[in-house]
């Protein structure tokens, strides 16, 4: 079969779903190819296991596919996989009550090679090996930072500074006032900034 | 602080200067306030370390998992008749039945129409004897459909009510207005709820 990309190289999300609608399989296909990134970087850095993350997304895509004829096309459908997605976590952080998180790997697992498999790899694209492993602190840091955080508030700042999703469609997503958005936002950043105080320093 | 003293950056305004948007007066105010530009660089050297963050990736075949896990609509059933296709030439077993199958087909329908060339007075007086015996079912269905509604007990009075105009023009208008009355009771059981819904979650 010939590379799909190509068809819908230049087409909108809401083109592509009204292909998926149709049938087109390879339309499903472009949907996930564009959103499997994303959504697994938000729900893994919410939920910090790399197996449960992965069963999450595909949860997510599977309901989002499944239910495409639902999709309204006035909302964006980045905003609407997101939503699924976040509720996807939410929900599981909700039933584990998981509060701390581990950088190491999954918080579940047994064994040294099941903490290795589920751990997050940071800066694998970086040129030099001192780059790297600076990358690999800084990102650390950072990542440790924000599993600190509430999952609302882990939600909200991910949304906003690593996806670049506006205010007032993280709280669309997430079916918040937008002014709890803000302040949540703000919150965050404050927490997170007190956290990585030292590396300024 | 006094009165005179301005303010240092709330949060908004922080996000405000981060997006390039800060008003002239809060702008003065940050270039002058040590305080307030060391929390700014803190926060702009922060959104960028939260922005440089990279997409992290699935396993390989990650959207191989999901196609498999998702129902594809097919409407025009294109994709089950390829699947069949698919299924049929892959096992020369079924093949060679379905051909079997078809070569039948083939043979009694060419027999079939061999047998009509060569027999033409046979078919159309098959056709016409099917015909007038359909006929004769037809008008045997309909007396006895006739003589049944006649011996009902209510067929007399239906046929009083309707026997002078005025009666009948009273009875078409009740039974109008009972169907009007159904028609809005149906209307409003079935309509949609006016107020916006939110979202659904799939």
């Amino acid at each position: 079969m010939a590379d799909p990309r190509p068809d819908f190289a230049a087409a909108t999300d809401q083109e592509v779903v009204v292909q998926a609608r149709l049938g087109r399989e390879v339309a499903y296909r472009e949907l996930v190819r564009r959103y499997e990134r994303p959504i697994f970087s938000l729900i893994y850095r919410m939920v910090r296991d790399r197996e449960l993350a992965e069963d999450l997304a595909q949860e997510t895509f599977v309901k989002a596919l499944n239910a495409i004829d639902s999709y309204r096309p006035e909302y964006k459908f980045s905003s609407w996989i997101f939503k699924i997605a976040n509720n996807a976590a939410i929900d599981h952080l909700r039933r584990k009550e998981l509060s701390t998180l581990s950088l190491d790997g999954s918080p579940h697992a047994q064994t040294p090679e099941a903490m290795q498999a589920t751990a997050l790899q940071i800066g694998d694209r970086l040129e030099t090996p001192l780059e790297e492993l600076e990358a690999r602190e800084l990102g650390g840091e950072i990542e440790a930072a924000i599993a600190r955080l509430r999952p609302e508030y882990r939600s909200c700042i991910l949304m906003r500074h690593v996806e670049g999703r506006a205010y007032e469609e993280i709280a669309q997503i997430l079916d918040l006032p937008l002014g709890t958005v803000k302040t949540y936002i703000h919150r965050a950043r404050n927490e997170l900034r007190q956290a990585l105080a030292h590396l300024r320093e | 602080m006094t009165q005179d003293t301005p303010s240092h950056l709330s949060l908004a305004d922080l996000d405000d200067w981060l997006a390039g948007n800060l008003t002239p007066g809060r702008r003065e105010h940050l270039e002058a306030c040590a305080s307030c530009q060391q929390l700014a660089e803190a926060e702009h050297g922060l959104v960028e370390l939260l922005s440089s963050l990279p997409h992290l990736d699935p396993a390989p075949g990650f959207a191989d998992r999901v196609m498999a896990a998702v129902e594809i609509p097919d409407p025009f059933a294109l994709r089950a008749v390829a699947t069949w296709w698919q299924r049929l030439t892959s096992d020369r077993h079924r093949l060679a039945v379905a051909a079997g199958v078809m070569l039948l087909l083939l043979t009694g329908m060419g027999g079939s129409v061999a047998w009509s060339l060569a027999n033409p007075d046979v078919v159309p007086g098959i056709g016409s004897w099917l015909s007038g015996e359909a006929a004769q079912w037809f008008w045997l269905t309909l007396r006895g459909l006739g003589s049944n509604l006649l011996e009902q007990p209510w067929y007399t009075a239906v046929r009083d009510a309707a026997g002078s105009p005025a009666r009948l023009a009273f009875v078409a208008g009740g039974a109008s207005v009972l169907y009007v009355t159904g028609m809005l009771a149906m209307r409003r059981l079935l309509s949609l709820p006016s107020a916006e819904v939110a979202h659904a979650r799939p």
